[in-house]
């Protein structure tokens, strides 16, 4: 019946319990999310500072460049600190990301090991400023904060790069969430369609359940061969409480956080996405609609956040 | 009553409300204003001349001429009378033009002028109750008694509906009768001929009469009247054509004189005549639609964009396209779900190739954005902050603009010389986020937005340069309404887009 091998009907998808793109924007975002609320999550610095009002772990804001002046003030803004990250607040997609290893006497060497001087840094600050990472190209600043030490735990799973869980949060519940592991192709970043790898994680336990790579499910990481179906994510009720957390911090009805596990302080909250992707379902190998929808009719409302999370750890 | 008035349900009951407008404003449009699907619809315009010739005699001049009536026949476009030193007056009741001047000498040259379009088919039948009283002529001798029922006698053999349409044909086969032939004299014009006819119908007591008026046909000088016959049938007088008994007035034939009155008169003139010349025009339909409406009575027509000098209406005929080109652009995002550079990059690249043709305009294209990426590739290792890189391509693609152009010209490729008409702006937009994608995404990914952008592109392309849709979406440009708001109800459009039925594919479980 269907002419096209590679095409599902619609039918099949909708059995399948998929959320499409037009679904995601006409029935989620524009319900639950008001545009008011978008430059809480646009901003990094706004984020940081509601998130650190809660005490939701971040990595902690060294300084902000605003202006082309201060680019010069950069040296006394990182004075005593030998590790950090340079980022715009307005990025997505870990564009315009400058992470410094060491820096010592003049010098910085990147997460890469190359070694930039400080001219090549400042180029790199004003370059944020002018808004050539972010959207629109509109003018941004410069955030600075200290280098997360991510935890050994997915040591193996990543080539290079930061692996982070993605929690998308409906209505303040977890409703889903995958892993996203750098890969050689995806060049050390974490996004499906650069090639990194998207591993779906129970919304239970924090274990993997399912694994694509470029939409294809695989079992073993490209790279290092490793078997992705013996990943479990670490304190995985403090991950999921960042994500529930957002949602009274920001008001978004759909949001999805990054989260990054740090060696020493735990589940960290990176960035929150008002607009977060669908990929996240071909990680997990089953439709986001079917969940939204058990979430509104059977999830229990009025419930804290920590309530919240634990029905998620029990019924999810 | 709350679930029925959701968003969606709203839109539909206002699309709705436009088709059902549309189509009323559509059909009001071609019934009306002559409006047509058709883009280059013609309309004959006939213009008819006579020409009045007659030498005075001295005394007061009045000339009377029969016009032509205003029917369903016809419609009257401009009426002139060239008549120096004559008043002129328009007995508007009984359609007869008055021109009168004292006392002339030489030999007077009047015209009268008409042009008529849009001429169509009548019955060309009139009801007349008042029976015209006949006189059943007398024989001059029996001889002629005896050929005159002998020719009666044989019209009965004559295939025909009635006895005029019989006697006609007979008078006029190939190969006549011998009787007939004894009838008619051997000069056979027009007028003789429907004297006979009269002559024989008047024996059986059918009264009839002779109708002039002009042929529309090309290449017609200065000849008289065309004639016609009227029989009086069934309290009706029907028009029948003196050579081939045919009945009804044809689609071309203009009556000047009908019933008792004469074609010309003249008073004060002596030897006068009239000749009728037709010279046939073509004007475009679309520029009758304004006589057409002011002669429905129809002011609507004032505030329609058809109503607007020639210069702005070409502008909103550009326009009135785009509708078109956004409803596909919105198909292509959000049910297709192509993903694009910018959402009406393609719109405005196709734009641009409706200006330079399709081949050169898509070469030229191509060779600026190649161009442009590898001087964008260079600029990359300046790093040069945002603004002043793009105005960097920007200046870039202007100065490729002109040296495409001037190589062209030089070297007679003429494909070269379509590039000005891409837009700067768009195309250094183009070359930039193609770079970025370049380097963030790699190659792969910034040659398929560049093939997806070109295939919308082209897309639409077909479409709006379409002569015939151009000239619906002008001519009948209530449909916008419709587009609007189909464009509106895709803005509650939730399902899947064609192209997430196959990213979406492996979450389909194969039982």
């Amino acid at each position: 019946m269907w002419p096209f091998d590679a095409f599902v009907s619609p039918k099949k998808l909708r059995a399948a319990g998929v959320l499409g793109m037009n679904a995601r924007n006409y029935k989620v975002i524009s319900h639950f999310n008001k545009r008011s609320l978008y430059p809480l999550v646009d901003d990094k610095v706004q984020t940081k500072t509601l998130a650190n009002k809660i005490d939701i772990n971040t990595p902690k804001m060294i300084g902000v460049v605003e202006h082309q002046y201060e680019v010069t003030d950069f040296l006394s803004i990182v004075k005593g600190h030998s590790e950090f990250v340079v980022k715009p607040a307005h990025g997505s997609q870990g564009k315009g990301v400058l992470v410094i290893k060491k820096y010592a006497d003049g010098v910085f060497t990147t997460a890469s090991g190359k070694v930039l001087k400080f001219k090549e840094v400042y180029q790199h600050i004003s370059n944020i400023l002018s808004g050539l990472y972010s959207l629109g190209g509109q003018y941004d600043v410069a955030l600075i904060e200290e280098l997360v030490h991510f935890s050994d735990a997915f040591q193996n799973f990543s080539y290079q790069g930061i692996p982070d869980v993605r929690v998308i949060v409906y209505k303040g519940y977890p409703a889903m969430s995958m892993m996203r592991l750098a890969t050689k192709e995806s060049e050390g970043r974490a996004n499906l369609h650069q090639g990194a790898v998207g591993v779906g994680l129970d919304m239970r336990t924090g274990r993997a359940i399912n694994a694509v790579s470029h939409n294809v499910p695989i079992s073993i990481h490209p790279d290092t061969q490793a078997d992705l179906m013996t990943l479990q994510v670490p304190l995985w009720k403090e991950h999921l409480m960042i994500g529930a957390q957002a949602y009274e911090m920001t008001g978004l009805g759909y949001l999805g956080a990054d989260i990054v596990l740090d060696k020493e302080r735990g589940p960290m909250m990176l960035e929150l996405n008002a607009r977060p992707g669908l990929a996240i379902q071909i990680a997990n190998g089953f439709g986001l609609r079917d969940v939204l929808k058990k979430i509104d009719k059977k999830y229990p409302k009025n419930l804290s956040a920590e309530e919240r999370v634990e029905y998620v750890l029990n019924n999810g | 009553m709350k679930r029925f008035f959701t968003v969606r349900h709203t839109l539909c009951l206002f699309l709705l409300a436009a088709i059902i407008f549309s189509c009323v404003a559509t059909y009001y449009k071609i019934a009306y204003w002559g409006f047509s699907f058709r883009p280059h619809e013609k309309t004959d315009v006939w213009t008819i001349d006579a020409h009045i010739i007659f030498e005075p005699t001295g005394e007061p001049i009045e000339v009377s001429l029969s016009t032509p009536r205003i029917g369903n026949e016809y419609k009257i476009l401009s009426e002139d009378v060239i008549a120096a030193g004559y008043d002129v007056r328009k007995d508007d009741k009984n359609y007869r033009m008055f021109m009168s001047s004292k006392a002339l000498r030489k030999k007077q040259n009047i015209y009268y002028r008409i042009m008529l379009y849009d001429n169509e088919d009548t019955a060309g039948k009139i009801r007349d109750d008042r029976a015209p009283t006949i006189q059943k002529p007398v024989f001059e001798n029996e001889q002629q008694e005896g050929m005159v029922n002998a020719i009666w006698e044989l019209s009965e053999k004559i295939d025909g509906e009635t006895k005029a349409e019989r006697i006609i044909k007979l008078l006029n086969q190939d190969v006549l009768e011998p009787e007939v032939d004894a009838f008619l004299p051997v000069r056979k014009t027009p007028k003789i001929m429907a004297e006979k006819i009269i002559y024989l119908l008047s024996v059986k007591k059918i009264a009839a009469r002779v109708i002039r008026g002009v042929y529309l046909k090309e290449k017609r000088h200065a000849a008289s009247a065309d004639l016609m016959l009227e029989v009086y049938e069934g309290s009706k007088w029907k028009v029948y054509n003196i050579f081939t008994g045919e009945e009804g007035l044809p689609k071309n034939f203009v009556v000047f004189q009908r019933g008792g009155v004469s074609l010309l008169d003249v008073a004060g003139g002596r030897n006068s005549q009239v000749k009728f010349s037709v010279i046939k025009s073509v004007i475009s339909s679309f520029k009758m639609a304004g006589r057409r409406a002011k002669y429905e009575n129809s002011r609507l027509f004032n505030y329609t964009i058809y109503n607007l000098p020639m210069h702005e209406q070409n502008t909103l005929k550009w326009l009135m396209i785009f509708p078109l080109g956004i409803l596909l652009v919105v198909l292509m995002r959000n049910v297709i779900g192509i993903s694009t550079m910018g959402t009406f990059t393609p719109m405005l690249v196709a734009m641009s190739l409706v200006k330079t043709g399709f081949f050169p305009g898509l070469i030229c294209f191509g060779l600026i954005i190649a161009f442009g990426l590898l001087i964008r590739t260079w600029l990359t290792r300046l790093n040069l902050l945002l603004v002043p890189r793009i105005s960097a391509v920007v200046i870039f693609v202007i100065l490729i603009m002109q040296f495409l152009t001037i190589f062209g010209y030089q070297f007679d490729f003429k494909i070269a010389a379509s590039a000005v008409f891409f837009p700067i702006i768009i195309t250094a937009w183009i070359i930039e986020r193609a770079c970025i994608t370049w380097e963030e995404d790699g190659a792969k990914n910034a040659t398929k937005q560049i093939v997806n952008t070109s295939i919308v592109a082209v897309v639409t392309y077909l479409v709006i340069s379409n002569d015939y849709i151009r000239h619906v979406m002008f001519a009948f440009n209530e449909w916008n309404f419709v587009i609007l708001l189909l464009v509106m109800l895709l803005g509650t459009y939730t399902g899947y887009r064609l192209t997430e039925l196959k990213r979406f594919a492996p979450l389909v479980k194969e039982k």
